[in-house]
């Protein structure tokens, strides 16, 4: 009975730890993304990704490294356990699959571009554009989370909300992408640095 | 009536020659079952890293399988940054799409997916005959309604081939065998140039 007890009060602390943010925070927490992010001109980060799916009793865990670079360049590098690179350039995807290269070309799908674009703008968590998202804003002790529900329906077919955690100086620590199935993936940040020198040929394939 | 006769004569040569063709001779068959073990551990998430070779162009993945209970496997394919592409229940002779990304939903390739997931997942099949060839053993079995060859070499399942009138169409091929896990699995089709390799991850 004790137990029970103590669990209940477990989980009230739990609920309550993540509370929503007033329409003051929220704004200061937006104008301190944009600004960050209108300041960044390169990112490095490592990042742990976690696959959950329902039905598995582990997520499946991949290690790597993201950089990114202004205008839009995104690298996204597995390490471990296998290695797989991913470049968003322009409007092409570059693969390079264990030194097998590939790449795909999405300017005939309108819905693949978007869906990369909120990739891109996803690493530099901005993505207050409440024409596309609904969104609302939660904090946990000095982290916010807000969460980007996409409106446009073709979109939300694929994801049904990016879930954004910010440290308290309004750069990404995590970002969440959960299907319309509640499976999600979620990646944790390290080691990220802003505005390092990041050579182009980073992006080169 | 004749074509039937003629059908039935074809596929009774067609059976023998794959096995003679092999140099195979035909036994007694004492167990009445074979048991695929390969993704037979309900407590174990099966992950591996997929590379699928269609008509020369290559992509990569996510392939997991989760027995979820007796007879019964969930099969999901993602891609390697977590998003879905395909989500199937196999639930004994029953099948289900849970999800299937639409640029992809298309019948034929679906039939195929089946097909060759179900034999994966397939735990027990009955015996219809069995030969010998010094220490391989070859087992034939029938999985909705296709012939299949099961072959073990030293109590080993090393491969299973889908044969018609005494041609291998697919083979599936299990090595680096470790802990009743396949380590590294092959589907090779050859009638369609469709490859499927699975390397495990976990």
């Amino acid at each position: 009975m004790r137990n029970i007890v103590y669990l209940l009060f477990l989980m009230v602390v739990i609920v309550h730890s993540q509370e929503k943010m007033t329409t003051a925070e929220a704004i200061l927490l937006k104008e301190k993304v944009k600004a960050q992010a209108a300041e960044t001109k390169t990112i490095t980060s490592d990042f742990v990704q976690y696959k959950h799916l329902d039905f598995l009793t582990n997520d499946i865990v991949t290690k790597g490294n993201l950089a990114f670079k202004i205008p839009n360049f995104v690298k996204w590098a597995y390490v471990d356990p296998f290695v797989y690179s991913v470049i968003f350039k322009d409007e092409n995807l570059y693969i390079n699959d264990e030194g097998q290269k590939s790449d795909v070309n999405l300017s005939s799908s309108k819905l693949f571009k978007q869906l990369n674009k909120l990739i891109v703008n996803s690493v530099k968590g901005d993505m207050f554009d409440e024409k596309e998202f609904e969104i609302s804003y939660f904090k946990i002790n000095n982290v916010s989370d807000v969460h980007f529900s996409p409106i446009n329906k073709k979109i939300a077919k694929y994801i049904k909300a990016f879930h954004i955690k910010f440290n308290g100086e309004g750069d990404v620590v995590e970002i969440k992408m959960i299907e319309p199935s509640d499976d999600y993936t979620r990646i944790v940040f390290s080691n990220r640095v802003l505005n390092t020198s990041v050579s182009d040929a980073v992006f080169a394939h | 009536m004749r074509y039937l006769l003629i059908s039935i004569f074809f596929s009774l040569v067609g059976c023998a020659s794959y096995t003679k063709k092999h140099g195979f001779k035909e036994v007694e068959i004492i167990n009445k079952v074979i048991y695929n073990p390969y993704f037979s551990d309900a407590s174990k998430d099966y992950v591996y890293k997929a590379k699928i070779e269609v008509y020369n162009k290559t992509f990569g993945g996510i392939f997991i399988v989760k027995k979820i209970a007796k007879g019964n496997h969930r099969v999901v394919f993602t891609t390697e940054m977590g998003s879905k592409i395909f989500d199937f229940s196999f639930h004994n002779d029953d099948f289900k799409v849970n999800y299937i990304l639409d640029e992809i939903n298309k019948k034929l390739l679906l039939n195929i997916l089946e097909k060759d997931l179900r034999v994966l997942v397939r735990e027990h099949e009955n015996v219809l005959s069995k030969s010998i060839r010094e220490n391989t053993i070859l087992i034939e079995t029938k999985i909705a309604n296709k012939k299949y060859f099961y072959v073990f070499k030293d109590e080993q399942l090393n491969s299973v081939s889908r044969v018609k009138n005494g041609k291998e169409k697919v083979q599936f091929t299990f090595s680096k065998i470790c802990d009743v896990t396949a380590k590294n699995i092959q589907i090779l089709h050859h009638n369609i140039k469709l490859t499927i390799n699975l390397k495990s991850i976990n």
